[in-house]
C-alpha cells in the first residue's frame, strides 16, 4: 500500500514535470528563426491562390490560426497534450504528429535498444575481468580496447564500418532498412532481410557505447575490491566465483541508474547513425523537423524524449529499490 | 558429512612462525611491516598480541593467513598450523578451505565485514557451500546456536541485512561467522575496537567463554593493554615490524622487562586514581629509516639507551620459561 501511495506520487510529479518541459520547449521551438506558416502561405500565393484560399488552405492544414497571439496558442497546446492531442505535421501536410512519431519509434528501438543491451551486457562483462585481472596483459588489453573505441566518434565509427563491410568487402547492405523489393511482414525475407541490414547500425552503437559502460564497471569493481566485506570474503574461504557474484552485484549498482537513462534517451535516436545507414528513426525525424521548422513535430519528439527519461527515471528507482536493500523501507 | 560436525575433535592446534618477513612495497622502496618474527603460539591459549598503530600486528595477523593485502608482499618464512601444514606454502585451494574451516578470522573493520546486499543467512548458506557443507540445515541451526549464545535474536539476524544491525550485533555476527565451521584457531584482530565499552566487554567475556568452551587457540590482536591483560594468557608485544617482548601475562604486567613493555604499562589509565598517572610514551613510532637503521628500533624513544643501542640490534632471546626479551639492558645479552 505505501509502495503504492509512492509510486502515484511519483507518476504525479513526472507528469507535472512533463508539462513543464512542454511548456519550456513550446517557448524555445518558437524562439527559432523563421516562420513555417508564413512561408506555407507565401508558397500557395506563389502557386496562384488568392490570399483568402491560402489563409483558409492553412488553417484547414494546421488546425491553428496563425496570428493568434503565443499565450493562446500556448494554452491550446497544453489543453491539446493534456488530451493526448500532439498536433498535426507542417512539413508532412497535416498528418498527426502521434502517427509519425509512432512510426519512426520502432526503427530507433530496434537499433539502439539492441545495441545499448548488447554494450551493456559485454561491456560490464568486460569491466569486470578487467578488473580483477588489472595487473596482467588480459586486463591491460581490455582497458585499451575500451579507451581506444570510447575516444572514436560514432559517426566516424559508422562510417569505417560501412567503408570496411560495405565498400572494401561487401559483406552488408548498406542504407535503408530493409530491402525495399521485399513485401514487410512476418515472412522469412523480410526478416532476414531486416536483420542483415540492421548488423552495421547496431554494432556502431554497441562499438561505441561499449567503452563507456566497460570503464565505468571497471572503476566501480576496483572501488568494491577495495571494500573490507572482499577481503572478509577471502579469509572465510568463500569460494571464487562466489567472490566474483558479489564484486559484480555490488559493482552494478551504479551503472543501473545509468542504464535505465539510456533507454530514456534512447527515445532522441542516435542521429548520426540513422542518418549514414539511412533509417528512418526518431534521429533522422527529429534532423528533419528542425530542419523544416515543423513546430508541431518537433514539440512532440521532444516531448517523447522527456516522458521517456522521466518515466525512465522513476523505473529505475524502483528498480534500485528492488536490488539494493539499503534503498528499501 | 554431518557426522563430521558432530564428531568434533578437542585437540587444539598450535601454530609456528618462522623467520616471517613482510613487507609493503612503496615508491619509495620496500618498507618492512614484520621483520624477521619467530613466534610459537600454544594450543588451547589465548596470545594476546599487542603494539601501536603502525606495529605490524595486523600485518601478521594477515600473514598468518597468508591474505596479506596488495601491497603487502610476504618474503620468507613459514606459518606451519598444526594439522594443516604451511600456510605460505600450501596449493590455494588448500589454503581457501583451511580458510574459514581451521582457521577463523575476526576482523577490525567487521562491521563491514558481510555483503551489503544478502542476508545474513544467505551468506552463511554461501559459506557453508564453498566449504562443500553437505548439511547446511545444520550448519544454519549451528549458526543459530551461536548467535542465541551471544545473546542475539538468532531467526531476526538471520533474515536482517548488514545495515539492519548495530556495531555491536556485526561485531558478534562476525565472530559466528569465524566459528560456524567448527575452526581450531581463532584470530581476532581489534575485535572491539569500533564498540563502545559496554558492547566491548560483552564481545570480549563471549570470546572468553567461547574459547573455553571449544578449547580453541585463540590470537587477540589489540592495541589496548587493559583488553590483552584482561584476557590473554600470553602476551607478545610488538615494536616496528618485530618482537619486544612476550610471556605469561602476570610475569610480563608484573615484571615488564623491555623499556617499550614498561612504558605501555605505565600509559594505562586507570579508572580510579588521578589520570595524570597515565603516562604516555614520549615519540613517535619508528619511521622507514629508522627500521632500515642498524640500531634498536625503540632507540630513539627509550629512557635506559645504552650507547650500543645505536649501533646494532638486539637479537631476541630467551629469558626463562616461555619468556622473550630483545634490549640489550637485559641480562643475557652481555
Amino acid at each position: 500500500m505505501q509502495i503504492l501511495i509512492r509510486l502515484g506520487k511519483r507518476i504525479l510529479a513526472g507528469i507535472v514535470m512533463v508539462l513543464a518541459v512542454a511548456s519550456f520547449t513550446f517557448f524555445l521551438v518558437r524562439l527559432m528563426p523563421g516562420n513555417p506558416v508564413a512561408a506555407k502561405y507565401n508558397e500557395l500565393i506563389l502557386r496562384g491562390m488568392t490570399p483568402v484560399q491560402a489563409m483558409d488552405q492553412v488553417r484547414m492544414m494546421y488546425g491553428f490560426m496563425p496570428h493568434q497571439p503565443l499565450w493562446q496558442q500556448y494554452l491550446l497546446y497544453i489543453n491539446q497534450i493534456l488530451h493526448l492531442n500532439l498536433g498535426r505535421s507542417i512539413s508532412y501536410d497535416g498528418v498527426p504528429v502521434i502517427h509519425i512519431i509512432l512510426g519512426a519509434a520502432p526503427w530507433t528501438i530496434i537499433l539502439v535498444l539492441t545495441g545499448l543491451i548488447a554494450s551493456f551486457v559485454v561491456g560490464v562483462l568486460a569491466g569486470v575481468i578487467a578488473a580483477i585481472k588489472r595487473t596482467s596483459p588480459t586486463g591491460s588489453v581490455l582497458s585499451l580496447s575500451g579507451s581506444i573505441l570510447h575516444g572514436i566518434p560514432q559517426f566516424v565509427m559508422g562510417l569505417f564500418l560501412a567503408y570496411v563491410f560495405t565498400t572494401l568487402w561487401v559483406i552488408f547492405p548498406f542504407g535503408a532498412p530493409y530491402n525495399a523489393a521485399l513485401t514487410p511482414g512476418l515472412n522469412w525475407p523480410f526478416i532476414s532481410s531486416l536483420v542483415r541490414h540492421a548488423v552495421l547500425p547496431v554494432a556502431t552503437y554497441a562499438l561505441s557505447s561499449y567503452g563507456g559502460w566497460m570503464l565505468t564497471m571497471k572503476s566501480s569493481v576496483i572501488t568494491v575490491l577495495g571494500d573490507d566485506f572482499i577481503l572478509a570474503s577471502e579469509v572465510r574461504g568463500i569460494k571464487m566465483s562466489t567472490q566474483v557474484k558479489y564484486i559484480a552485484h555490488n559493482a552494478i549498482l551504479p551503472l543501473f541508474t545509468v542504464f535505465a537513462l539510456s533507454i530514456g534517451f534512447m527515445f532522441g535516436g542516435s542521429i548520426f547513425i540513422e542518418d549514414i545507414f539511412d533509417y528512418p528513426g526518431l534521429g533522422n525525424l527529429l534532423l528533419h523537423a528542425i530542419n523544416s521548422r515543423d513546430y508541431p513535430l518537433m514539440t512532440g519528439a521532444f516531448l517523447l524524449i522527456t516522458a521517456a527519461v522521466i518515466i525512465s527515471n522513476i523505473f529505475a528507482d524502483f528498480l534500485y529499490s528492488v536490488v539494493d536493500p539499503r534503498i528499501r523501507r | 558429512m554431518a557426522a563430521e560436525f558432530e564428531a568434533r575433535d578437542f585437540h587444539a592446534r598450535g601454530v609456528q612462525i618462522r623467520n616471517l618477513r613482510v613487507s609493503y612495497q612503496t615508491p619509495q622502496g620496500d618498507i618492512p611491516a614484520v621483520n624477521g618474527v619467530n613466534l610459537s603460539i600454544a594450543p588451547g591459549k589465548i596470545t594476546g598480541i599487542i603494539g601501536e598503530s603502525g606495529s605490524g600486528k595486523s600485518t601478521l595477523a594477515m600473514a598468518l593467513m597468508n591474505t596479506v593485502p596488495r601491497p603487502g608482499r610476504i618474503i620468507s618464512g613459514s606459518v606451519v598450523v598444526d594439522g594443516i601444514g604451511d600456510m605460505l606454502t600450501i596449493d590455494k585451494e588448500s589454503r581457501r578451505r583451511a580458510h574459514g574451516r581451521h582457521l577463523g578470522f575476526v576482523f577490525q573493520a567487521s562491521q563491514n565485514s558481510l555483503n551489503p546486499l544478502r542476508r545474513i543467512g544467505a551468506q552463511v548458506l554461501d559459506l557453508g557451500r564453498s566449504h562443500n557443507v553437505k548439511d547446511l540445515r545444520a550448519l544454519i541451526k549451528r549458526a543459530k546456536e551461536l548467535l542465541g549464545k551471544m545473546g542475539l535474536n538468532a531467526d531476526r539476524v538471520l533474515l536482517s541485512y548488514q545495515h539492519e544491525l548495530s556495531g555491536g550485533m556485526r561485531q558478534r555476527v562476525g565472530i559466528m561467522f569465524a566459528l560456524v565451521l567448527d575452526a581450531r584457531v581463532v584470530i581476532l584482530d581489534e575485535p572491539t575496537t569500533a564498540l563502545d565499552m559496554l558492547s566491548q566487554a560483552s564481545v570480549l567475556q563471549i570470546v572468553r567463554q567461547i574459547h573455553q568452551e571449544r578449547h580453541l587457540t585463540t590470537v587477540l590482536i589489540s592495541h589496548d593493554m587493559g583488553v590483552v591483560a584482561d584476557l590473554a594468557d600470553n602476551v607478545v608485544v610488538m615494536y616496528g615490524g618485530e618482537l619486544a617482548e612476550q610471556g605469561s601475562t602476570e610475569e610480563v604486567l608484573a615484571h615488564p622487562l623491555h623499556p617499550y613493555t614498561q612504558g605501555l604499562i605505565k600509559a594505562i589509565p586507570r579508572i580510579s586514581g588521578p589520570l595524570d598517572q597515565a603516562v604516555a610514551l614520549p615519540g613517535l613510532p619508528p619511521d622507514s629509516a629508522a627500521l632500515m637503521a642498524h640500531g634498536c628500533l625503540f632507540a630513539g624513544r627509550c629512557p635506559k639507551r645504552l650507547p650500543v643501542c645505536g649501533e646494532s640490534r638486539p637479537t631476541y632471546e630467551s629469558v626463562g620459561q616461555g619468556r622473550y626479551v630483545a634490549c640489550f639492558r637485559v641480562a643475557g645479552h652481555d
